[in-house]
Formats: C-alpha cells, structure tokens, sequence
C-alpha cells in the first residue's frame, strides 16, 4: 500500500509541512527532511521550485527564485533524494508545476518518482480532466498518488469527479487565495468545510493555505483529517537557516 | 552496442503524415546555423574532398532533433568512422559503390561510439534494377535514389519518378536529385501515388543554392511552406476542447477554474447577441473610430516593387490594436456582472486601452505592470493613472510582461468572483486566445471589403503582422486562414539577433510548454524554467506566443521571419520618410521584411501597421541620435 493511503488510516489529525527544494541552501533539502519527520511531521511536499509559480504568494515565489538561483533543477533534486528512504519512512509528496515536469517528460518524471520512493504528486496547472484524459494511467503504473485541489469555489458536481479521480487525499484549498496570502478561519471557512463534510467524499481532506500556528491547525482539523503548512514554514527556515525546525513542528502541534 | 532501430516508427510516420526533409551540402558555420533553424530532420555533410560542398569546417552545435548526416564515397571504413565518432554523426550516407558488406561493417562496427543509421545510395536514370537493393536490405536502415549523372550527387536534375512504383521492396527511402521549389507540384503529385508508399524523406541540395555549399535561407522556408501547405484540410480555429492542433487548452489552478468556465460557457453565446454586437459594432465606429483605412502605400511599394497595403490600426482611438479587444472584454465583463477589471501591460498600450474603457463603462480598473516597464515607459503609466486605473508595479522574477501577467492571475486567484480579467493578447487558457482573435478579427473582415474596393479582391496574395503574443495577428489572418491562396507571414523580433541570446523570436527559440495557462512555443531552459526574452520593442518582448500561432507555425501555414532591433529600427524610420508615418517599433519589425524577402511587382501585401509611434519616441530618439 502506498504510504499516503497508509498515514490517512492512521487515528490522528496529520500535519504536512511543504518547504522549497533547495532552499535556502541548495543542499539543506535532505536535511529539511530528515529534521521535519524526527520532529513528529506526517507527510512532505517537497515544492520542485519554478520560475513562474502563479499560484503561490510572495514567500514562495521569492523562496523558489532562490532555490532555482542556487542551481535546483529537477535532475538535482532526484539526485538528491536518491537515498532517501534509506533514512526517511513518512509520506512525501512533489509539488511542482508542470512544465518542468513536462520537459523532463512525464513517463520519466514518474518513473524517476517511483525508483526514489516519491508517494504522490500535487500539480496545482494540471487540470483534473487533463490529467483523467491524458496523463492518470501513466501515474498509477508507477503507483503515484496525484492529489487535486478543490477551493470554496469548486462546485459540488466537480468536487464529485475529483473525488472520483482521486485515490489518496484532496486538497481542500481554505480560501480563494494564493498562497500565504490569508491567515485564520471566519465563518465563511466553516460553511465551507461543513459543506464539504456533508458531501461524504471517498478521500480524506486535508487542509491547506492559510495554516500557519496552533490555532489555525486546530481549526482546520477540527473538519479536515489533517493540514498542510507552506508559507509559515519557509518563512520559518527563512529566518533561522533551516535550522530550529524542532521548535517550529512543537508550536504547532503544542 | 544494440542499435536503436527506430525505422518501422519513422516509416509509418511518413507514410501518414508529410515526409522528412534532409537538408544536404552543408559548408559555411553561419548558413548552417540558418539552415538548422529551419528545423529539417537531416543535414548532410559531405566528406568527399572532390565535392564543391567538400565539408572541412566547424561544426556548429545543432538543436536537438537534426540528424547530423555524413555523406562519403567509397571511403576507407575506418576513416568514416573515425569521422562519425569526431563530428557526432547521427547518420551516414553511402554515395559510392559500397558493398553489402561495408555497409554491414558499418552497421555492427564496435568502434562506433553511438550507432548510426545506414544510408546506401542507388542511382537513377532512365531504369533501374530493383534487384541490386536485395543485398542490401538487412545492411542499412534507409535507401536513397539519387539522378545518375556525372557527379556522384549534386547534379541538379531529377530522374523520372514513375519508376519507383515498381520499387519492390518496404524499406523506407529517401527520395533525392535535382528537386527544388519547381517540383512542388510533382512531389504533391507524387506523394498520391503508389510509388510514394515507402518514400520517407526528401533530399535537397543545389537547387536552393546562392553558390555550392550556400544555401538560400528564403526559398527553403518557401520550399517547406509549400510543400506543409495543407490549408485545404487543416482546421486552424481552436477545436471544442480548445485547442489548435496540439496548442492551446487550460493549463490553470483549480482556484481560477470557475471564472474560466464561466467565460468558456457563455462567451460564444453573448458574442452572437444582436444586441451584443450592436453595442460592440457602434462602440468600433464611434468611439475607436472604424474602420480604419486600408491605405496603399505608394512610395514604399516602388522602392520594393510590390504592392503594399497598410491596414492603419494606428489610427485607432490609443493609437493601436489593442482597443478593439478591450471594448469587445468590457462589454463581455458587464455581461458577465463583473465589477472589477484587471489587466497586465508590458509597454502600457494595452493597459492604456483597458484603463480607457474602464473610464468609458465606469469600472474599477487595476493595472499589472513591471517594475522595470513602469521605469522605462512613464508616459503609458501617467495615462493609465489619469484614465483613473490604479497601477500595480509587479516585482516578482524579472519585472517585465510575464511577470505582470503572473501577478495579474494572482490578483484573480484572490478575487474570484466579482473580477474580470482581460487579457491583452491571443494568449492564456482557452478560451481566451479564441475570444480575444474574435474581437480583432474586425482587421480582416474590413481588409477583404477594403481590398475589394482598392483592387477588385478580397483576398491578397500575403498578409503580415509582428508577432508577440500575437493578437494583431491573429486578428489581421483570421479571415484568411483557410484562404489557399493567401500567404501568411509572421514576423518575430530577433532582437540582437536570432543566436545572440537577446531574442525574442520563439517559434525558432521555443519548444513546447506552458506558459500563463496554455500549451505553447515558448523560451525555456531545458529544465522547463521560462526564460526571459529580448527585443527592443516592449510589445514583442515575450517568451511565449499564442496558441494558435504556434499551430499556424507548427503545420507551415504561416512563415515565420525573424527582426533584429537594428532592422526594425531602420525601417521604422523609412516609413517616416517615404510615407509620412511614424510607426509602433513593432510594427517596424513588419516593415523590415521587405529588405529580406522579394515579393513579385503585382503581389498585393497587406501588412497591419498595428499602432503608431508616438510612445517610442524616446526609443527612437535615442537610437538615431535625433
């Protein structure tokens, strides 16, 4: 069983951390890692960093920029993640947008994937019908996990044919935002989550963009079965050279 | 070594779709550097010290996908393959008396450092006895029927091609001698018949020679127009899933799915209201001040002995294309309820053209524009401001264009609902390139009433615009795509010059990617980075280009021509004196093909001047030191 569908049985709230490959030092990604799942993380994204994220708010566009100064490409960071598994068992993810994917081509991307010991993959400009017409049987004959995201905007009926498609978790964006851009839940939060919880999906939710400390991760899970922390955490090895991260993962789960 | 044998692939290719094409009699570094960018499948070198085309040079870096290709004759084995092992030959063609079994020595050699494919070559006069290929089946990859002449190759004349209809045998050949852009016709012809079954490549040489060894850029990119010309079955309006060829469809976030299939659902729908298009059409006339006159441009067109037809969209209201497309979005945008326009800008034409009909309709309008444009174009910023639009500097990643449409896509990620993003050029996810091509496609349905009445037609013998993302294009060819006997040409800014890496000429430079929500041609590291293009003018200062014009490229429908800052410049200038008229500079890249290609006296060639000049005269004055 793919270690995704694994971590999402476990009876607890999940807390995923997303960070840029490659940065602040091109070499702390393997490090990052390996701190992240010692301090008690679920699951990774490891963001594949792209010169024109158009989902992403400032912190990771700047976070990204850097990573692809420091010399990250897609050949680097599978190098770098060769022995992964030798040292790390919890879930990780590669977040990244597709035309890196593509040039390196998607067969060999998944491929690579698979050898390395990558459990899925979230494409925020890869469509869902796209990916269902042209790119789903490639990814499960590598036994990729692809996870969708789905926003307050998303209508119940496409909600439906994600979850349909989907076969790990879904990405349940909190607001319509890039990312790092909100912070905290409102109400109009709750009737979303509510909303989605009425729905009785096949696949978990987890909780993305706008988690950033204790509060917001507990609002969020309180529907969701876990949350994924992106900006707050950049910012966080941002300011303390990739280092600290115990103290970073403890103010969070405190 | 096991060799790749890629054969049976590349023979049902062809025999479905179009032919190779091998480039041979490779000489000069600067030729082949032209001649690969016309992206043939083979180029050939010949090391035979005899030849006129004798190759003793450098061999420049090819892109990828051009099959480097040494021709020999009866040449010592070792030192062919000591030849393949130093230039990284992919192929070699055997133009001598070869044996089966050098050619099987080649075929198995181990001290071939990467396996090459076999070529033997069979010459043809008036028969041929099919019975020779027998040995050589299982030796070499491909055949080659060449004239029999005097020379082993180059001879210049073909051999009479109904022979190959008795050819016995499912090897893929090459078809070779003497075939130049005369023999279009023919190798349409050809291409019907049984013959034409196994036939796998075209091989040319001399005929598209200015000396031996110096290939004539132009006629090649003419020869291979022609011979892809297949206007009469391609479609080249975007399909229902929207997409032009394999270009185009909707690259986007989850997050601007709604807003996107909102506009997809209904923008064909509200185009087709009468009411739509009265308020559009009297919009054009008034206010934008259609339609803009098709002027024949008589001083120009003697100095180039040709015809030329200006199609003024300079003298629209904001002095460019641009406007046409916003009126038609701002009407779209109320339809649709939305409240709030945003919009990107490179140079500040089309922002000026959104923040004017914004001020026109009474919406908010913000404006996503580069830090560095906003330094170096002040004047297009003063008047966003008064048209009362909020600027936005963008001062993520290299703070031009394409980051400005980044962060406009950002705006609309964080306001989903009352916010309509126009686009300014045929780019972005479906349906955009298609709506905004509707909305300029007023340029070529005034030029066929315009032409009609200046010459007696509709359609002209060429239609030419500058391309960026392409919406004047798009606009000035839509109505001539499926016209045969319309030429299409798009001109490119090369900015320092095509290799110079200050370029922005992508259909050359491009490679399938997707940049700002569709698949397209655009500039990227072989990561899949985009990268920053080069030109003088802001306008064409791009690292994409619109879907369809990638598929417009991709079939041979258009012809793609390259401009250098220098070229533009120049014929900017001319304009001035020969006609009056101070041109947009990227217009001027249109201008300047004259001085590349020769149109014939009585060819009629509509060009859109796409906007006028006044906001490069800072440009201008600098460059000529005015």
């Amino acid at each position: 069983m793919n270690r995704i569908n694994q971590k999402l049985q476990e009876n607890k709230k999940l807390l995923s951390i997303y960070f840029t490959a490659g940065y602040p030092s091109l070499n702390d990604t393997v490090s990052i890692i390996q701190d992240l799942e010692k301090n008690g993380v679920d699951m990774i994204e490891i963001g594949l960093p792209f010169s024109d994220p158009l989902a992403d708010g400032p912190t990771i566009q700047d976070s990204s920029t850097q990573a692809l100064k420091n010399g990250m490409t897609t050949e680097v960071l599978f190098n770098q993640l060769k022995d992964i598994r030798k040292t790390v068992n919890i879930p990780l993810i590669i977040m990244g947008y597709f035309n890196p994917m593509l040039q390196y081509g998607v067969e060999a991307f998944c491929k690579k994937c698979k050898e390395i010991g990558i459990d899925g993959l979230i494409i925020p400009d890869l469509p869902v019908d796209v990916y269902h017409e042209e790119y789903q049987a490639t990814f499960e004959k590598y036994g990729l996990i692809n996870v969708f995201l789905i926003t307050p905007q998303t209508s119940d009926e496409r909600i439906r044919f994600i979850d349909s498609v989907s076969n790990g978790f879904i990405y349940m964006v909190s607001s319509a935002s890039t990312t790092g851009a909100k912070s905290g839940f409102g109400n109009e939060q709750a009737a979303y989550f509510e909303r989605i919880n009425s729905l009785n999906l096949k696949n978990p939710q987890i909780v993305g963009f706008g988690i950033s400390n204790n509060s917001t991760f507990k609002a969020a899970t309180k529907y969701a079965k876990g949350a994924i922390i992106g900006s707050a955490f950049v910012k966080h090895i941002t300011a303390n050279n990739a280092q600290n991260i115990d103290a970073f993962v403890n103010s969070i789960l405190k | 070594m096991e060799k790749t044998k890629t054969m049976q692939q590349n023979l049902s290719n062809s025999a479905k779709t179009d032919m190779q094409l091998k480039i041979c009699g490779m000489k000069y570094q600067d030729n082949i550097k032209q001649v690969a960018a016309l992206k043939p499948d083979y180029l050939g070198f010949i090391f035979y010290e005899k030849s006129p085309r004798h190759f003793d040079g450098v061999m420049p870096q090819l892109p990828e996908g051009i099959k480097k290709t040494g021709v020999f004759v009866n040449e010592n084995l070792n030192t062919v393959i000591e030849t393949v092992n130093k230039f990284k030959l992919q192929a070699v063609q055997l133009h001598g008396e070869e044996s089966a079994f050098y050619c099987n020595m080649l075929n198995t050699s181990k001290q071939l450092n990467e396996p090459v494919e076999v070529i033997k070559v069979f010459s043809v006069k008036d028969g041929f006895n099919f019975e020779v290929l027998k040995q050589y089946e299982n030796v070499c990859d491909y055949f080659l029927f060449d004239t029999k002449g005097k020379l082993p190759g180059g001879n210049g004349y073909t051999f009479d091609w109904s022979l190959l209809n008795n050819y016995p045998s499912t090897k893929p050949y090459f078809l070779s001698g003497g075939i130049g852009l005369d023999q279009v016709d023919d190798i349409k012809k050809f291409k019907e018949s049984k013959a034409a079954k196994y036939c796998y490549a075209l091989d040319v040489n001399s005929k598209f020679e200015i000396a031996p060894g110096l290939k004539n850029i132009a006629i090649l990119k003419e020869f291979q127009n022609k011979l892809s010309d297949k206007t009469m079955q391609e479609n080249y309006n975007v399909d229902d899933k929207g997409y032009y060829g394999n270009f185009g469809g909707a690259y986007i976030p989850e997050m601007l799915y709604p807003n996107v299939e909102e506009l997809r659902q209904n923008y064909l729908k509200v185009m087709a209201e009468p009411e739509f298009k009265k308020e559009f059409d009297k919009l054009l006339k008034d206010y934008v001040g259609r339609p803009s006159p098709l002027y024949f441009a008589k001083r120009l067109s003697e100095k180039y002995n040709t015809k030329i037809y200006l199609k003024r969209e300079d003298l629209n209201h904001t002095g460019a294309h641009k406007i046409n497309n916003t009126i038609g979005q701002i009407l779209m945008a109320q339809r649709l309820g939305k409240k709030r326009i945003i919009a990107e800008t490179g140079a500040g034409q089309h922002g000026v053209a959104t923040a004017t009909v914004c001020a026109l309709m009474g919406l908010e309008c913000i404006v996503y524009m580069g830090e560095i444009d906003i330094a170096r174009q002040a004047p297009n910023v003063a008047r966003m401001k008064m048209l009362g639009a909020t600027v936005i500097p963008a001062k993520s990643g290299s703070r031009t264009l394409k980051d400005a449409t980044n962060e406009a896509i950002r705006d609309w990620i964080n306001n989903p609902v009352d916010t309509h993003y126009i686009i300014g050029s045929a780019i972005g996810p479906h349906p955009y390139p298609d709506m905004v091509t509707r909305f300029q496609s007023v340029i070529s349905e005034e030029i066929k009433w315009q032409l009609k009445e200046h010459e007696g037609r509709e359609n002209p013998d060429y239609v030419v615009a500058c391309i960026g993302g392409g919406s004047n294009a798009a606009g000035t060819y839509y109505h001539f795509l499926h016209e045969p006997n319309v030429n299409i040409i798009a001109v490119e800014a090369a900015g320092l010059g095509v290799n110079s890496g200050e370029s922005a000429a992508t259909s050359v430079l491009g490679k399938e990617g997707i940049i700002h929500g569709c698949k397209t041609l655009l500039m990227q590291t072989n990561d899949g980075q985009i990268t920053e293009p080069y030109s003088i003018s802001a306008g064409l200062d791009y690292p994409g280009v619109g879907p369809m014009h990638a598929h417009l490229a991709k079939t041979g429908r258009a012809e793609f021509m390259s401009i250098t800052d220098d070229e533009a410049m120049k014929s900017g200038l001319e304009l001035c004196e020969l006609e009056g008229i101070i041109p947009a500079i990227e217009s001027s890249h249109a201008l300047a093909i004259f001085k590349q290609k020769q149109f014939k006296p009585n060819d009629v060639v509509v060009m859109s001047l796409s906007g006028r000049g006044d906001k490069d005269l800072n440009n201008y004055i600098e460059y000529f030191k005015i």
